[in-house]
């Protein structure tokens, strides 16, 4: 049958007059949320950590600082004498690790890790409830249990894999860094921080940390790595920063570019389910073909019922 | 060659229910169940292989994200039939939307499973606690909406057909509800094209935050678009197959105009797809990625082989008309389009330098288990009701036992349940 254009458009026009009216509702009350075309900035009152590896002497008192100040079971599964995590893990929310040289001669490095408090971070855009959410005012990336569901991809988002699963038992968590929010509610600075013997690791307000990292910079030139503060725009900046002397990729610390993570790979969905134009439009446009054609299919079926006496299936 | 008249679902009838396969099924079910009893008591850690750098196993890439394209049946032989006139192919229509329905109920219960905090998911009904930027969030929702309310509505009227049967009675009402259902039909088909779409690109999409751990040869901008297309190939792939098997089952003839007709939609959309993904690959710079000597592009040659001979084989099988041919050229359309869909997410997906994760024996048993169960419940309800395509002389075959089997003893006429067997 000829698909007539006039009959086509007035179905497409119903149809969408109907969808939209509940479209519009939902529409105008989800779609801000998902319209976020702007790169994302720190908050005025962002706090993080400057972690210089060049001051760094692998000690891991904040190791164990950040073990006892979070309440965890100290990782003992690898040497129950000492408490020797191999990774972050669902006991060990901060590590220090120790770069080794491929070639003999080039020099050796430590590196801390815990989370980065990214600016726009890929954690809280995967996760699907806010379990996983970004502080207003302090940037702080916090886990909350009771909008977890336990999906677990904030593992796979994470493009510095720190969020950590609690593998065992039936009430599993998430596990990562939560700069010691409580110990910052009392007046304290973060547990790792506050024992740290050399200040290789400090705490303060971002933008402080990141002037400080340049005047380190400026103080000593050539002494750092590509003259970089790390974190000042990687992967749309984040709140730990880090100077070293040594390749940050060797440490760890992948070359993302300057867009965030979900800026980068997630933009065109965004732009398809913004205000739910395409889905609405695309739905109207079925109702519309799909209720001629079901009309034509069901005439179709009555004259064969009354031929055969059978009942039509659909 | 002369044509049978179709046009019509019939029961398999005639044969008993409790089988020694179905048993078989049953079993490997119930074995699944027990296991996920231990993994809820003893957390995923000691149940699975997964661990921190493999977030996620098979649980979600296979049974959910894999199995769902497979279970894409409904969604494109529907659009097929219903969007573009295939009229022949809406015969097939109530095997391709049972099998879809089995495919997404079961890949959300497998979800269920795999999720650690599952008391939680009751926030999906509260929309102002979305967090829209989520890929999986779409999926989450997307994806219960659809089974529970366009694919099982699509799935309601081969029930009635049983029940006006079944309890002349109720003939009245149950009239009335069709009627009132087959009114809303137009929006309920159309939802359940919009629906899928949605969430079988957004499975692409879930793995693009994956980032450059995912290798170049599969991460694209145009995942989603690549993986809702090999829902489409592989949602016919599974059809004809499920046809075909139950063909060969249960010893019914096949329509061979039917079959082709899918077997030839299969083929053009293969190879729009291979080449689509041959121009992605060009244009982002990385089709030197599928010459280095490494896993992935043995994984990338292997996924473009199993597709482009299935292209080739179905292709004689459709000028030589021949089911086992069909058959194969469909399995080969199954394995390539499913190990497409398994790749990003676990054989191409490298974590980190030493990563390692392989299903445990535990985590087998489970997925296995889902399985068997919805192949078992495929297996009992084309047994009872009218799901499987037949030549007319089957259904009137068929209602010649009913009647003599009424005559017999004297009583209403039952449909199915086996009591066929010991009809004449």
């Amino acid at each position: 049958m000829e698909l007539n254009r006039r009959d086509l458009l007035k179905k497409i026009t119903t149809g969408t007059a109907a969808v939209a009216a509940g479209g519009a509702v939902s529409a105008t009350a989800l779609g801000g949320i998902v319209h976020a075309e702007e790169p994302a900035k720190a908050p005025a009152g962002a706090v993080g950590l400057l972690y210089d590896a060049t001051r760094c002497i692998g000690c891991q008192s904040c190791v164990v600082a950040c073990t006892k100040a979070n309440g965890l079971e100290p990782d003992n599964r690898r040497d129950p004498l000492h408490q020797a995590p191999t990774d972050l893990n669902s006991r060990t929310k901060t590590i220090i690790k120790l770069y080794k040289p491929a070639k003999a001669g080039e020099s050796f490095s430590y590196v801390k890790q815990q989370c980065m408090h990214c600016v726009d971070p890929a954690c809280v855009a995967a996760c699907m409830f806010g379990g996983l959410k970004k502080d207003a005012k302090s940037g702080i990336v916090t886990w909350t249990g009771k909008y977890c569901v336990g999906c677990r991809y904030c593992e796979i988002a994470c493009p510095y894999h720190v969020p950590k699963f609690r593998w065992e038992g039936f009430n599993p968590e998430i596990v990562k860094c939560e700069l010691c929010k409580e110990r910052l509610a009392k007046g304290q600075e973060p547990a790792c921080t506050s024992v740290c013997p050399r200040k290789a690791v400090i705490f303060g307000p971002r933008q402080q940390l990141l002037d400080e990292a340049k005047s380190r910079i400026a103080a000593n030139p050539g002494k750092y790595y590509q003259d970089r503060v790390f974190g000042e725009t990687e992967g749309g900046g984040t709140q730990v920063l880090y100077l070293a002397h040594v390749d940050f990729e060797e440490l760890g610390l992948p070359a993302l570019g300057e867009e965030s993570v979900p800026q980068k790979y997630l933009k065109w969905q965004h732009r398809l389910y913004s205000y739910l134009i395409v889905p609405i439009g695309l739905y109207a446009t079925l109702v519309g073909t799909i209720s001629k054609n079901w009309k034509h299919h069901q005439e179709h079926a009555e004259i064969e019922e009354k031929n055969t006496g059978l009942r039509p299936q659909i | 060659m002369k044509r049978e008249a179709w046009e019509r679902d019939v029961p398999v009838f005639d044969v008993p229910i409790w089988t020694r396969p179905f048993m078989a099924l049953c079993g490997l079910g119930a074995l699944g169940m027990l296991l996920v009893v231990y993994r809820e008591i003893v957390g995923l850690g000691p149940a699975s292989g997964m661990n921190d750098a493999y977030a996620w196993g098979i649980w979600k890439t296979f049974n959910t994200m894999v199995l769902t394209g497979l279970g894409s049946g409904g969604f494109a032989v529907g659009i097929a039939a219903w969007l573009f006139k295939r009229n022949n192919l809406h015969v097939v229509m109530r095997t391709a939307l049972l099998t879809s329905l089995l495919a997404y109920l079961f890949g959300l219960a497998m979800l269920g499973v795999d999720v650690g905090r599952p008391w939680n998911f009751y926030w999906i009904a509260f929309p102002w606690h979305w967090n829209l930027h989520s890929p999986l969030l779409e999926v989450a929702v997307c994806m219960s909406v659809y089974a529970t309310i366009p694919l099982l509505l699509e799935n309601v009227p081969a029930g009635l057909e049983y029940a006006f049967e079944q309890w002349p009675r109720y003939q009245a009402p149950l009239k009335k509800v069709e009627k009132f259902l087959m009114a809303g039909y137009p929006w309920i088909i159309s939802l359940a094209y919009v629906l899928p779409a949605m969430h079988q690109s957004s499975l692409g999409a879930l793995m693009l935050l994956g980032g450059t751990r995912v290798s170049p040869l599969w991460q694209t901008p145009f995942l989603p678009l690549l993986y809702v297309w090999a829902a489409a190939f592989l949602g016919f792939a599974c059809v004809s197959l499920t046809l075909l098997f139950a063909g060969l089952m249960w010893n019914r003839p096949f329509d061979i105009d039917v079959l082709n007709e899918l077997n030839r939609l299969t083929v053009g959309l293969i190879w729009t797809w291979i080449v689509f993904r041959v121009i992605d690959l060009a244009v982002r710079g990385q089709i030197v990625a599928a010459f280095r000597a490494d896993i992935y592009a043995v994984l990338f040659w292997a996924e473009m082989m199993l597709l482009l001979s299935a292209v080739m084989v179905l292709r004689g099988a459709i000028n030589l008309e021949n089911p086992r041919l069909m058959f194969l050229g469909q399995s080969l359309v199954a394995v390539g389009g499913m190990l497409y869909r398994f790749s990003p997410t676990t054989l191409a997906f490298q974590p980190r330098a030493n990563a390692f994760y392989f299903p445990s024996a535990i985590e087998s048993l489970i997925s296995l288990g889902f399985i068997a169960i919805a192949v078992a419940i495929f297996i009992f309800l084309a047994k009872i009701l009218a799901i499987l395509p037949a030549p007319m002389r089957l259904w009137n075959a068929m209602e010649t036992i009913k009647a003599r089997k009424a005559t017999a003893q004297k009583i209403p006429v039952r449909v199915g349940r086996g009591q066929f067997a010991t009809g004449d």
